[in-house]
């Protein structure tokens, strides 16, 4: 795992947005070859959304070949309710770029039958081809999506009672009716997310401080669904420094000098793409695959002797005196620089 | 991979003004309006964009100008050398006048108005108001400004506060209702199966024998009543209120002023009951009224301030001496238009831009307020405010593109950069006149 870390949230933001850019660049996708992201919604990523959208109207980036698939959706609220995810994504996302608006899937939370929703969504992605990158934040109780603590680690998308906690938390979005707060949601699953080639999550601020040390700091945990993180081969992290109070110093340190390195080496933990990584292993796969060159008859005759000559010779051994090896003033290093070239 | 995009999409007949500052309420938003040149109306733009992944065919940037929904003009008598009043011998002639004033005023930023005839014979009436009823019903954007229906103002006033109206004219309604069908003609008050009456308003003094009887039949049948060029009293005009009355016509002008022991008709502006008090139209043309008059009327009511021009034919016209109906004959001299020989106060030759930008200046009224008072608030005091003066989804594509100006010497001022009709780009100030007039 990735983890990356900012001084504030506009510099946390600013990676990611940057590395989405330079990922779907790298990926060049084209109409038969679409790059698959999935999206969250929330606080977090808007200042991500914010960076995207000037990045289209500068010219820097086309989301014409981009395929999205969002994480949830509330159920039995209408599209256009100013609080529903249809409304947000197309507030701070959509209406903004040249993304096609069949490109787009977000489930339907107003669905005739939301079980059927929720696996034609599944197949959606399958038949998209999965999801090449998964943006996605984190509650402050840890979980992903809508998949709060208890959740399944093996979940798919599926239909999901919100806790009380959150219902009571969203009634300010409602008028502070409770009544008007939708009391269920559909989500993708944990797996859902896993399944992704690449995560990329967001965390910032102090009150997800205990989200994140559990997260990266203990065992994998369905009371912390975002930490089945730790099983996905390809996940990166990126927090401000207020989110990082909770965890150790020396986790903090590691990660800073992994990134410090892996920079100074010009290796910017960058996920190489698909094909590239496909290809290497074909030509891996091809080079043990290929039959082995025939055994030469000689080795399984008695050993050439010319092998035993190629053997390096044990050097003769060269008595010193004791009185060479005390330290001079003058050349003390020289005297050890010897005996290692020996 | 299965999910393809689609390459070629069949145009959508749709504009995304994008980069704008909108007017939204009380508040200036950037937010996008996206309109539709086929249907003519403002879109739901999130639920066109998921439910039929439509996109925009043209995407214009608005560069910070302010984008409003398109004026109203309640009390227009005609302007760019057109008078309704003046009947000619041929009614093509007055047909094709029209016209061509609907093409010349939307160039204004008035998109909808209430074309206007001051006390005349009844003649007049029935030969023009069946020329100046609804006109948007083929939501033709080429067609240029929409009547909205007629505004009779008068001949049922008082013969005191006639202000230019001929006196000769003026009538009183003795049976009542009967009286102003005779007036303007049976079928103009009569709304058909498919479009309401050719006349939306009526001005008319309660005072006057009969008027007050007429009020609630007039309103019964969708036209607006107002009070105006009256001597009525505080009292007067609370019961022609009560009885159906919601609009004051040219507030201050052709009434008793106020009097502190007899508030007069202006006295209803300070009634409790929100619906008892009336919309009225004020006259900004820097001429009619003092600045300071016109801030205590917004101040004493905000939600009925509407402003009008009560322009004349000479709106657009060079300065001089003009012809108008009954003999008469007008003095232009700048925005100053007086009848001839008296000097008395002749409707006005400002535009509604013109007014806009005078309150503004004067009221240092935040933007939306201002441009509130020519678009939401008539809109709403004529029954339409869902598809006038809004840029609420599924109203009409009327829009504005305008520049706000602060100058350094506390002018304020507003000028039309762009004007859309039913949803089409009608008129470019950067590029010229894309209508043909």
């Amino acid at each position: 795992m990735r983890l990356i870390i900012r001084d504030d949230k506009a510099a946390a933001s600013r990676h990611i947005s940057d590395y989405i850019i330079s990922r779907i660049k790298s990926f060049a996708p084209t109409p038969n070859k679409p790059f698959v992201l999935g999206l969250p919604t929330g606080s977090s990523p808007e200042g991500i959304y914010k960076n995207l959208v000037r990045a289209h109207k500068n010219g820097d980036i086309s989301f014409k070949d981009v395929i999205t698939f969002n994480m949830d959706e509330y159920v039995g609220i209408p599209r256009d309710h100013p609080e529903s995810y249809h409304s947000f994504m197309y507030k701070h996302f959509f209406s903004h770029i040249d993304i096609d608006p069949a490109n787009i899937n977000i489930l339907n939370g107003n669905a005739p039958d939301l079980e059927e929703e929720c696996i034609a969504y599944e197949e959606k992605i399958k038949r998209a081809g999965g999801i090449e990158l998964f943006l996605g934040g984190i509650g402050p109780d840890g979980h992903i999506a809508f998949n709060e603590p208890g959740s399944s680690l093996c979940s798919r998308t599926r239909i999901k009672t919100l806790a009380y906690d959150t219902i009571l938390a969203n009634s300010r979005f409602f008028g502070h009716d409770l009544n008007k707060v939708p009391k269920m949601a559909l989500t993708v699953g944990v797996q859902t997310v896993m399944d992704a080639r690449e995560v990329v999550i967001i965390i910032t601020g102090a009150h997800k401080a205990l989200a994140l040390q559990k997260t990266i700091e203990c065992g994998v945990n369905h009371m912390w669904t975002l930490s089945s993180l730790q099983m996905h081969p390809h996940a990166m992290i990126v927090v401000d420094e207020d989110a990082t109070l909770e965890l150790q110093v020396k986790t903090v340190k590691y990660f800073k000098s992994i990134e410090q390195v892996a920079t100074s080496q010009g290796f910017g933990q960058f996920l190489p793409s698909a094909e590239l990584t496909l290809k290497k292993r074909d030509s891996v796969l091809a080079q043990l695959d290929s039959p082995k060159s025939p055994t030469p008859k000689s080795f399984l005759m008695a050993p050439a002797p010319a092998a035993v000559a190629a053997a390096p010779t044990t050097p003769d051994l060269v008595p010193d005196s004791m009185q060479s090896r005390l330290p001079d003033s003058a050349v003390p290093v020289l005297g050890l620089g010897v005996t290692a070239k020996v | 991979m299965p999910m393809a995009v689609s390459p070629e999409r069949p145009r959508s007949g749709i504009t995304k003004l994008t980069g704008g500052r909108v007017v939204r309420g009380s508040e200036l938003v950037e937010e996008d309006v996206w309109i539709s040149s086929v249907t003519g109306k403002i879109l739901n733009s999130q639920e066109v964009f998921y439910e039929h992944h439509v996109v925009a065919d043209d995407i214009v940037d608005l560069q910070g100008k302010i984008l409003c929904p398109g004026f109203i003009d309640v009390q227009f008598n005609g302007g760019f050398g057109f008078d309704f009043s003046t009947i000619p011998q041929d009614m093509a002639t007055y047909r094709k006048g029209v016209g061509r004033l609907n093409r010349q005023l939307v160039r204004t930023g008035v998109t909808s108005y209430l074309p206007t005839i001051p006390s005349q014979l009844p003649e007049v009436y029935h030969n023009a108001l069946p020329f100046l009823g609804p006109s948007g019903k083929e939501r033709n954007p080429w067609e240029g400004s929409e009547s909205l229906g007629a505004h009779c103002e008068g001949p049922f006033i008082s013969p005191t506060k006639n202000g230019i109206h001929s006196l000769a004219v003026l009538q009183a309604a003795g049976n009542g209702f009967q009286d102003f069908e005779a007036c303007y003609g049976a079928e103009n008050l009569r709304a058909s199966d498919t479009s309401p009456p050719a006349v939306s308003m009526i001005t008319a003094a309660p005072e006057v024998a009969g008027v007050f009887e007429a009020i609630k039949e007039t309103t019964r049948r969708g036209i607006k009543f107002s009070i105006g060029h009256t001597e009525s009293t505080f009292e007067e005009a609370t019961d022609a209120i009560h009885a159906g009355a919601t609009m004051i016509t040219h507030l201050f002008n052709a009434m008793r002023p106020l009097h502190h022991r007899n508030p007069g008709v202006f006295g209803t502006l300070g009634e409790a009951e929100a619906k008892e008090r009336p919309y009225f139209g004020i006259i900004s043309d820097g001429i009619h009224l003092h600045p300071t008059t016109v801030k205590i009327a917004w101040n004493a009511h905000p939600d009925g301030f509407i402003l009008v021009t009560d322009a004349m034919k000479t709106v657009g016209l060079p300065d001089g001496v003009y012809d108008w109906t009954n003999g008469d004959r007008f003095v232009k001299k700048g925005p100053l238009l007086t009848r001839e020989g008296t000097g008395t106060i002749a409707g006005s030759s400002a535009t509604l831009i013109e007014c806009a930008s005078n309150f503004w200046t004067w009221s240092h009224a935040t933007i939306p307020e201002v441009l509130r008072s020519v678009t939401s608030t008539p809109a709403e005091m004529l029954g339409i405010a869902e598809r006038k003066g809004t840029l609420n989804p599924n109203a009409d594509a009327d829009l504005l593109v305008l520049d706000a100006q602060e100058l350094a010497n506390g002018r304020r001022n507003f000028t039309v950069h762009q004007v859309y009709k039913f949803g089409s780009l009608v008129y470019d100030g950067s590029e010229g006149v894309k209508a043909d007039v």
